[in-house]
């Protein structure tokens, strides 16, 4: 459960039973409340081009942005979420994450999703159960933009409970959210998400290949190769080159893996073959890279 | 024998049936005595000599003729052929070259049917039934249009209307030896107004704009009496050993009660049916073209009575629906589907013996099937050929159980087929066979209904009867079923698409706390992204009716995930519902979260409206 944020829970049970519907002297509170927040948020923001903030936020400054972020001024809510996401402070993960458990505009809560995103990309981003259960919540939210932004953010969070909320979504009907979460689970190495990633590669998926090749164990190869002529040339020749890049697999299953590459028609092919080469180091002599030039060569000379 | 060698004129019948109806009424109107009871009660006395005044069961119009034949017009690779089968043998007889276009008629020693022949309006032709060599035929010129024809024994009864110009066109009866083509007597009929014949026991039936029916002697040509339907038209007439019937919507058995046709007469039947049902007894009389096989003959309606005090009754009190590939048997009081045959292949044509009802398919097979149970008693095949149309000559006939035979259907397997059949062209019946299914008992129903749900080959409105089906069965029995299938949730990895949700969640809201243990698999779905906001909605109202105060977090979290979200400003019946919910099954905290929820500018104007007035209306309770 995650609904419960502070800004409802203030709420006294003596205002809710003496005015069911929300009187004139409220709004002109919450009216001077947007103003003050608007305010607040335009001094947190700071010069532009300022440098990156510090790693802690003051305590003023952070109350000034929360109210901002619940303010009825959008533009300064968007605002405040940026400048807390480039805060890079644990502390600015909380305001973001009432704003998820109070719900919000779609406008504030990408807003809030990229900035989370942020702070987990600057490791700033507490793996707290509150945290994990919004990011979770929206992870399941309507409207897949906002499903992918959640999983960005979980797939910051080194913690095994976001785990199953990327695996769910490896199944979603939107295919930018499944390669967020495929990219997610691959940076964490999460092994058993493999056989799901080759079913979706099976059915054409291009956004899984890269990670698909990040957890794939090499006799899995065979068969994203066996895809060929079922699937388009060019996801195949992507996953497969993405393989070959990885250090942990043998120079000589890598110019296997080459050739079949080599095989494939199409520009991505060359691409993943050209790609291959350029990641070794110009002074490392393998003969997986020879090969791999010679099909290149090859590929020139046939076109 | 050509036409041109047939004897032309009004015989002496024509002449007698004028005298018989009354000088006096010919001056002014010729239905002077339409409806007159005593009338019609002679002509019934002459069909039922023994019974006419008497408790009785059925007499005959036209006695069994202890035959088992079918004529069947084929097509196909061979060419259009007429040919005869022996149903007792199952073996053919013969078969003849030729075009047929107007059903086959069959008298005591000969066949008559029509062919396309060179004339405008096409011809009649007569065949010797034994071998199906050419009798006679008889061309319509341009001025002369065949409306229909029966055969009595050998006697031929044609119905056409001439029209000769400068000469209004007229309607004309006539009576031919069917086995020479020889006119015996010819009448002018009252009206051109004119419909195909129907003759049994000696007597000729010819209905007549649309509200009469005339009836004369078969003999002489003497008029008897004139039928006047005053509540339905009367479109057909039939023969039939049990009497002789008219009628439209419904079924007038010929009798006094009959004479001055009423619904509320006790010689009147017509059976409940279902609403994909065409209440077809017989095609329209007054349509030539309905004379031809076509697929009237595909969907229709049979019947038999059984009479007893002259008030008949459908046999057994069934009646039997032929609709295409489909038999099915209904009580013809409550409609209620006593049985259900699926046939691989349309049925090209049919017909209820009083002993088993026949069937021949577009693909050749034969078949019969038992009245009571549907069982299919018999079967045979005429491989490689087509069937365009048939006529069954077959009165009293029931194949004695042979090859093919098979033991009755079983209901739910029949209807479950029709369901599941991928025909398109019957979304009514399927639609019925979906209610009929819902109406079973047993959990295999609703797995079944469940299955239908999940279907994505089933039509929008299938979908829709199903879920009402799984709603009204409140099938306690199966609310493991209702958990399996909710927590099939979508995966594009396995190629599954998201449950019917919204329809589970009715289902479970209707069986009430039974179906608390499913509040967890419903919950869920609240924070699935394919969760339609009309399914939310459901589920809101399933968690209310099964008191699962336990999924408040659930619906808190949909209440504030969603309560800013455009398409909910846009309709907020799911924000509603949950916060609906929240009030009924939370507590304290969750009035604050509404409270919160109600003030937020950003919330949906309509959740705010509507939480202004809710949170005001049990503010007292709340206390």
């Amino acid at each position: 459960m995650v609904a419960g944020g502070a800004a409802w829970a203030t709420v006294s049970h003596a205002q809710e039973t003496a005015a069911p519907a929300p009187a004139a002297s409220s709004k002109q509170d919450k009216k001077a409340k947007a103003a003050k927040a608007a305010k607040a948020a335009k001094a947190a923001k700071g010069a532009p081009g300022a440098p990156a903030p510090a790693a802690s936020l003051p305590a003023d400054k952070l109350e000034g942005l929360r109210l901002a972020l619940v303010g009825a001024d959008d533009a300064a809510a968007i605002e405040a979420a940026g400048t807390l996401g480039a805060s890079g402070s644990t502390a600015a993960a909380e305001p973001l994450v009432e704003i998820l458990a109070d719900g919000a505009t779609a406008a504030r809560l990408q807003a809030a999703l990229d900035a989370l995103a942020k702070l987990g990309e600057a490791h700033a981003l507490r793996a707290d159960q509150t945290t994990i259960d919004a990011l979770t919540l929206y992870a399941g939210h309507r409207a897949p933009d906002v499903r992918r932004r959640a999983l960005k953010v979980l797939g910051t969070i080194n913690d095994p409970r976001v785990i199953p909320a990327l695996s769910d979504r490896l199944g979603d009907a939107a295919s930018d959210v499944r390669a967020a979460a495929a990219a997610s689970l691959a940076e964490r190495h999460e092994a058993k998400a493999a056989p799901r990633m080759f079913a979706l590669l099976a059915r054409g998926d291009a956004g899984v290949a890269a990670p698909l090749a990040l957890l794939a164990t090499p006799d899995m190869i065979p068969r994203v190769a066996e895809l060929t002529g079922t699937i388009d040339d060019g996801i195949v020749a992507d996953a497969l080159g993405e393989y070959v890049k990885r250090a942990d697999v043998p120079d000589k299953l890598r110019i296997d893996v080459l050739r079949t590459i080599g095989r494939l028609s199409g520009a991505v092919a060359t691409t993943a073959l050209v790609e291959y080469v350029a990641s070794i180091p110009a002074k490392e002599d393998r003969p997986s890279k020879k090969e791999a030039q010679k099909l290149i060569d090859a590929r020139g000379a046939s076109e | 024998m050509s036409g041109a060698r047939i004897r032309r004129g009004i015989g002496r019948g024509g002449l007698s049936a004028a005298l018989a109806l009354g000088a006096v009424a010919c001056a002014t109107s010729p239905f002077q005595r339409a409806g007159n009871a005593d009338d019609v009660a002679g002509v019934v006395a002459r069909l039922h000599p023994s019974a006419a005044s008497t408790a009785s069961t059925a007499s005959t119009a036209s006695t069994a003729s202890n035959r088992s034949l079918a004529f069947l017009a084929l097509a196909g690779a061979a060419g259009a052929r007429l040919c005869e089968y022996d149903l007792a043998t199952s073996h053919l007889v013969w078969s003849q070259p030729t075009d047929v276009t107007t059903r086959v008629a069959v008298g005591a020693s000969v066949i008559v049917h029509g062919s396309k022949g060179t004339t405008p309006n096409g011809q009649m032709v007569a065949r010797e039934l034994g071998t199906g060599a050419l009798l006679w035929q008889r061309p319509f010129p341009s001025s002369e249009h065949l409306y229909g024809y029966a055969l009595d024994g050998d006697a031929l009864f044609v119905v056409t209307r001439e029209a000769t110009k400068p000469q209004k066109p007229t309607g004309q009866l006539a009576a031919y030896d069917a086995r020479t083509g020889l006119l015996r007597w010819q009448v002018t009929l009252p009206s051109a107004r004119v419909a195909a014949p129907a003759a049994g026991g000696g007597i000729v039936a010819v209905p007549l704009e649309s509200q009469y029916v005339l009836i004369y002697d078969g003999t002489t040509g003497m008029a008897l009496a004139q039928v006047l339907s005053t509540e339905e038209a009367a479109t057909f007439v039939r023969a039939l050993p049990e009497g002789l019937f008219y009628g439209s919507r419904g079924v007038f058995l010929l009798g006094r009660d009959t004479a001055r046709g009423s619904r509320h007469a006790p010689g009147y039947l017509a059976a409940q049916l279902p609403a994909f049902v065409r209440p077809t007894y017989d095609y329209d009389h007054y349509r030539p073209e309905q004379a031809e096989y076509s697929a009237l003959d595909r969907n229709r309606v049979l019947w038999r009575v059984t009479v007893d005090g002259g008030k008949p009754q459908f046999r057994d009190g069934l009646v039997f629906v032929h609709d295409y590939r489909f038999f099915f048997a209904f009580d013809a009081t409550s409609a209620a589907l006593r049985w259900a045959y699926a046939s691989p292949d349309d049925a090209v044509a049919s017909t209820d013996t009083g002993r088993a009802i026949l069937f021949v398919t577009a693909g050749g097979e034969l078949g019969a099937l038992d009245p009571l149970t549907g069982a299919r008693t018999w079967r045979a095949e005429l491989p490689g050929e087509v069937v365009r149309g048939a006529t069954f000559d077959a009165e009293g006939f029931a194949p004695p159980a042979g090859p093919g035979a098979s033991a009755p259907p079983d209901l739910l397997s029949a209807l479950t087929a029709i369901i599941a059949d991928p025909d398109q062209r019957f979304p009514a019946m399927k639609l019925f066979a979906i209610e009929e299914l819902g109406r079973q008992p047993g959990r295999e129903v609703t797995a079944k209904l469940i299955e239908i749900l999940q279907s994505d080959r089933t039509a929008p409105l299938a979908v829709q009867k199903a879920g009402e089906m799984l709603v009204a069965r409140r099938d306690a029995g199966a609310i493991d079923l209702l958990t399996a299938a909710l927590r099939a949730h979508a995966d594009y990895t396995e190629k599954r698409p998201a449950p019917p949700v919204e329809v589970l969640a009715r289902a479970v809201g209707a069986l009430g706390p039974l179906a608390r243990s499913v509040a967890p698999d419903l919950e869920v779905h609240l924070r699935l992204p394919e969760t339609s906001p009309a399914a939310a909605a459901e589920i809101a109202r399933a968690l209310v009716q099964i008191g699962a105060s336990e999924s408040v977090g659930a619906l808190r979290d949909f209440l504030t995930m969603y309560r800013a979200d455009t398409v909910y400003d846009r309709d907020p019946t799911a924000l509603v519902a949950a916060a609906e919910a929240l009030l009924k099954l939370g507590g304290t905290s969750d009035r604050e979260l509404l409270l919160f929820v109600s003030e937020e500018p950003h919330t949906a104007a309509g959740l705010r409206a509507h939480l202004g007035r809710a949170l005001g209306e049990t503010a007292t309770a709340a206390k």
